[in-house]
């Protein structure tokens, strides 16, 4: 069975896109719109093997989100991929004390993000 | 709001002056009807004080250390700072508007380009299924247009980029408004932030060059016009 793989951005475009880009790859996707939406549907029972997200997002942004799901039950150890136009490294510090798992910059090109998301789940 | 920092006036600083200057006229007339008891001699005393205190309030507002000249120029600096407020506000539109229309089209584009990848994908299945044998350049033609799509879905991340640097623009036009706010309040000007003088005029010589209804809408409403255009239709033959 394909991996789920849970996309979190407030733009429609990149949910779309990064859709196209896991699906064509072979991997199932689930998505939310804001942080709140996210944690939202992972209490509701959504168990991703990766969860990608965005950090500048109204409400709730990508950090607090990863601290969140950090704290919820079974997903101590679930890998949290960062893709975000941020490139400081004070934000990715922040990211990495908040246990995230990877940094990409966007724009990322497609080869470049199934290369991680590979390497992340080699039996995806 | 006023300003619990902001030093006093001038015209408040010239007010005391005046107070203290006819309360030491008023001793001094006191001193009069004490020494000579004649009330005619110190009521004299005290009028010409008077005089002179008013004569120095002039004086000290037409040449003091902020002539009126000066301070009629800062007036109008303060007046021309709160104006630019309009142009930023302009700028913060134009902003959102290509954010929104740039959003919608790179959603088309992404809905296109998922739609044409299952085709493709079909295409591919039925090539496999129906053609098979001597059907390489079929199955090489059916990959080579199929190619470009991943790199293409790839690529319309460029609006979520732009999105980001457009806010970032706004953010920063938010900061020199506030920062202009301050800056005419510094002039000492209570009235500039309602008055909209020739700033306007320059910004209606900007609004004669605006090609787009959105664009002359942004106009109006960053000059605080509740005015809308009306819109022509999109075909018409004459």
């Amino acid at each position: 069975m394909a991996s789920t793989i849970f996309i979190v951005d407030d733009s429609a475009t990149i949910l779309m896109s990064m859709e196209a880009i896991l699906n064509k790859a072979g991997f199932t996707v689930a998505k939310a719109v804001s942080g709140e939406d996210a944690v939202t549907k992972l209490q509701g029972g959504l168990k991703p093997a990766l969860i990608i997200t965005d950090i500048h997002m109204p409400g709730m942004n990508g950090i607090d989100l990863i601290r969140k799901v950090r704290t919820m039950s079974g997903f101590q150890f679930v890998p949290i991929l960062v893709v975000s136009t941020e490139s400081q490294q004070a934000k990715r510090d922040e990211a990495r004390a908040a246990k995230a798992t990877g940094w990409l910059v966007k724009p990322v090109q497609p080869d470049d993000l199934l290369k991680v998301v590979k390497q992340i789940l080699p039996n995806g | 709001m006023t300003d619990p920092a902001a030093p006093d006036s001038e015209r408040l600083v010239l007010m005391r002056m005046g107070a203290a200057a006819a309360a030491v006229a008023a001793c001094v007339a006191l001193a009069v009807l004490a020494f000579d008891g004649t009330g005619v001699a110190a009521g004299f005393v005290a009028l010409l004080s008077l005089g002179g205190v008013m004569m120095g309030y002039g004086v000290g507002r037409k040449v003091g250390p902020m002539p009126s000249l000066i301070r009629m120029r800062m007036f109008r600096v303060a007046d021309e700072l709160a104006q630019y407020r309009a142009f930023t506000r302009l700028l913060r539109d134009q902003g959102e508007r290509i954010t929104a229309s740039t959003s919608e089209a790179a959603t088309a584009i992404v809905m296109g380009l998922r739609e044409m990848d299952a085709n493709i994908a079909r295409m591919q299945a039925i090539v496999e299924r129906d053609a098979a044998g001597g059907t390489n350049e079929l199955q090489s033609l059916v990959d080579a247009v199929g190619a470009p799509v991943v790199g293409l879905l790839g690529q319309i991340q460029f609006q979520d980029v732009t999105q980001q640097q457009i806010a970032f623009l706004s953010r920063l036009s938010l900061i020199v408004d506030q920062h202009m706010i301050d800056l005419a309040r510094q002039m000492g000007d209570r009235r500039s932030m309602d008055r909209v003088g020739n700033f306007k005029e320059m910004f209606d010589t900007a609004l004669e060059n605006c090609v787009m209804t959105s664009q002359r809408q942004d106009h109006h409403t960053a000059a605080g016009l509740d005015l809308q255009e009306a819109r022509g239709p999109k075909i018409e033959l004459f």
